[in-house]
């Protein structure tokens, strides 16, 4: 039974195809793209497998070579772990459709193929940090995602990108060194790295050790921030995401600072005690620099030319969403923020990828130079009208369905200081994305926007199922919702 | 570099060091080190092979694509390895899970497949090195600068 072993070979087939794509690109150079297609193909396959699992059966846990915990490394495929890897699969497969026409223009010809094989690791790792119940094991993919990370950035091979990808790289690594550091704490005490032992055996460290906790708390806290771009330990993700290629973006912005936030979700939640934390002020700490985040995230976008840089800017904002739900801890808060990191996975890609659009029919990607672009690129005009659309949280978008929740949750856990916050930031969100609606669809079309190179067909169709996404989500939210609503029991049974 | 007395000396060196690289990576299981560190020894061999007569020449004998292949075949051979226990009915890289035959403990070929995937692990180490090294001193606008 191949299904059986879906989580193992979720991991398995990128990183094997991420292999093989330099073989093909040797002889047989018209393979390569065809070969990832199919890797994600069959991942998304997985993906699916998973879900009809999980939803069947409940939990899915694999033991890596037949090792049981605690000494060998698990796969649990939950709820949670379910929603990030079909999140993955979905906006992963898109955007590497999208990804074999944008990188003509934007990549030279020798390093198309390892862009390919940068991205099905980076996939890989990302599966991995989905799933893993290790916590040594979660350590190792997040290494394996940064460095990916750092490999898509720097692929342009210009200033810029060197430039931010060296900044991602250093930040990257201090943040890793404050993980590795945590861990080696909790390690130190318990003796696991199981996180289902580790959660038993924390019950009582807690009391003999709070310190010990209490410093790996900080330290995964500020490592996960700066791999996830919480609000001042944000300083790496404007210059990396606007500098990137337009796919990049779109996988950087829209999933990989997700999957640290869900790393951050689950040792929250299911591995650190309830009692514990209540005694720290994590909860508060995250709290007000996510609302910072999603205030300062949105006033620096607004004063920005370039579009990508706004669109990462946005990003710092959004990421602040999913840690204000996690911070607030209500069932709707929760379910909210977790599920904000798919909806914002699908609209952020969404709009990346329009951009890249924009950037590669008129060669500009400042904002001002884009006027009437929405009539001379009407495909991608209004997909990228309906994802600023949903970033503001018009209803009947998916942007809407998670901010309410959001404020519900705030409203139930008794703040109704964070209700007001949602508000204001849906109005800023407004006041950056409605003036460049309005500038590429009732002004008159000038410059290069007056007449663009035509879009090839995979690019524009990528950017249609996005925003077809963004609009089936919006208009039926509730079979994401359920999942999610489903996994914030797991999460929060735990907790309490 | 154009120089007699490292040149003597290197060739003289560089068996040992290959061989011990190959030692170590095949004692991987049974001693200290193993696939990375024996993959190091072996890629620090052709460096020195490199640094001491020229590039070209060190090309020659190990030419970047030979190390492509062995970069993604060392790793390939890992991956294959556990997908293959998932053959024999077990989990992914099971080893005596899925019947991969043990030995007697301390002898060269015991342990299964860990030999097998520490030979996978040298390989990609070994390459890797290299590679690193041709990166590092590739000029501008050739593939790989000239020599010295």
């Amino acid at each position: 039974m191949i299904v059986k072993h879906a989580p193992a070979l979720l991991v398995a087939i990128p990183l094997v195809a991420a292999y093989l794509l330099p073989l093909f690109a040797r002889r047989l150079k018209h393979l390569v793209v065809p070969a990832a297609l199919f890797a994600l193909l069959l991942c998304s396959a997985g993906s699916l497998s998973l879900l009809f699992q999980v939803m069947h059966t409940g939990l899915i846990i694999y033991h890596f070579g037949n090792w049981p915990p605690p000494v060998g490394i698990e796969f649990v495929v939950d709820r949670l772990a379910v929603f990030t890897v079909l999140t993955l699969s979905l906006v992963g497969f898109v955007v590497l459709v999208y990804s074999i026409d944008d990188l003509r223009h934007e990549l030279r010809e020798d390093v198309r193929g390892w862009y390919y094989t940068l991205f099905l690791t980076l996939l890989a790792s990302l599966y991995g940090m989905a799933m893993t119940n290790d916590i040594f094991n979660l350590f190792v993919f997040i290494e394996i995602s940064a460095i990916a990370s750092c490999g898509l950035i720097s692929i342009k091979e210009d200033r810029a990108c060197i430039e931010a990808a060296f900044k991602y790289l250093l930040l990257s690594a201090l943040g890793s060194g404050c993980i590795l550091l945590a861990i080696a704490l909790l390690y130190m005490v318990t003796g696991h790295l199981n996180m289902t032992y580790l959660a038993q055996a924390m019950l009582q460290a807690a009391e003999l050790y709070p310190y010990n906790l209490l410093a790996s708390l900080a330290l995964l806290v500020v490592g996960l921030g700066i791999k996830a771009a919480l609000f001042p330990l944000h300083v790496w993700l404007p210059d990396a995401h606007a500098a990137a290629p337009s796919p990049s973006s779109a996988v950087l912005s829209g999933l990989v600072i997700k999957i640290y936030a869900v790393a951050m979700i689950r040792l929250l939640f299911q591995v650190y005690p309830a009692a514990f934390l209540a005694r720290t002020p994590v909860a508060e700490i995250i709290l007000w620099l996510s609302t910072l985040a999603i205030l300062l995230g949105s006033i620096f976008a607004m004063v920005q030319e370039d579009l990508k840089r706004m669109l990462a800017y946005s990003s710092v904002a959004q990421i602040g969403y999913v840690f204000l739900g996690v911070a607030l801890g209500s069932e709707n808060a929760l379910t909210g923020g977790i599920l904000h990191i798919f909806n914002h996975a699908v609209m952020k890609a969404l709009l990346f990828l329009a951009a890249g659009a924009f950037i590669y029919a008129t060669g500009t990607r400042k904002i001002r130079d884009l006027s009437g672009i929405g009539q001379t690129m009407p495909a991608a005009g209004v997909a990228f009208a309906i994802g600023a659309l949903s970033m503001v949280g018009i209803p009947l978008t998916n942007g809407f369905v998670s901010k309410w929740y959001l404020a519900l949750g705030a409203l139930d856990a008794g703040r109704p200081f964070f209700t007001a916050i949602v508000l204001v930031s849906s109005l800023l969100n407004g006041i950056y994305f409605l003036p460049i609606l309005i500038n590429a669809f009732f002004r008159k079309p000038s410059g290069n926007a007056a007449a663009p190179r035509a879009l090839p067909t995979p690019m524009t169709a990528a950017i249609v199922v996005l925003a077809a996404a963004v609009i089936v989500f919006g208009f039926f939210p509730g079979r994401m919702a359920g999942i999610v609503v489903l996994a914030v029991h797991r999460l929060l049974g735990v907790w309490q | 570099m154009d120089n007699l007395i490292v040149r003597y000396i290197s060739r003289i060196f560089l068996p040992f060091v290959q061989l011990y690289g190959l030692y170590v990576i095949l004692h991987g299981h049974l001693s200290p080190g193993g696939g990375f560190s024996g993959g190091a020894i072996l890629g620090a061999g052709m460096v020195l092979y490199a640094l001491s007569f020229n590039l070209p020449e060190g090309e020659k004998n190990f030419s970047p694509d030979a190390s492509t292949i062995l970069e993604s075949g060392g790793t390939l051979l890992y991956a294959g390895i556990g997908l293959f226990s998932l053959l024999l009915g077990a989990n992914f890289l099971a080893n005596k899970a899925a019947g991969y035959p043990l030995g007697t403990p301390g002898n060269l070929f015991s342990s299964g497949a860990i030999p097998v995937i520490t030979l996978g692990v040298g390989m990609k180490v070994a390459s890797t090195v290299i590679t690193f090294f041709y990166r590092l001193i590739a000029r501008e606008g050739g593939q790989n600068g000239a020599a010295d």
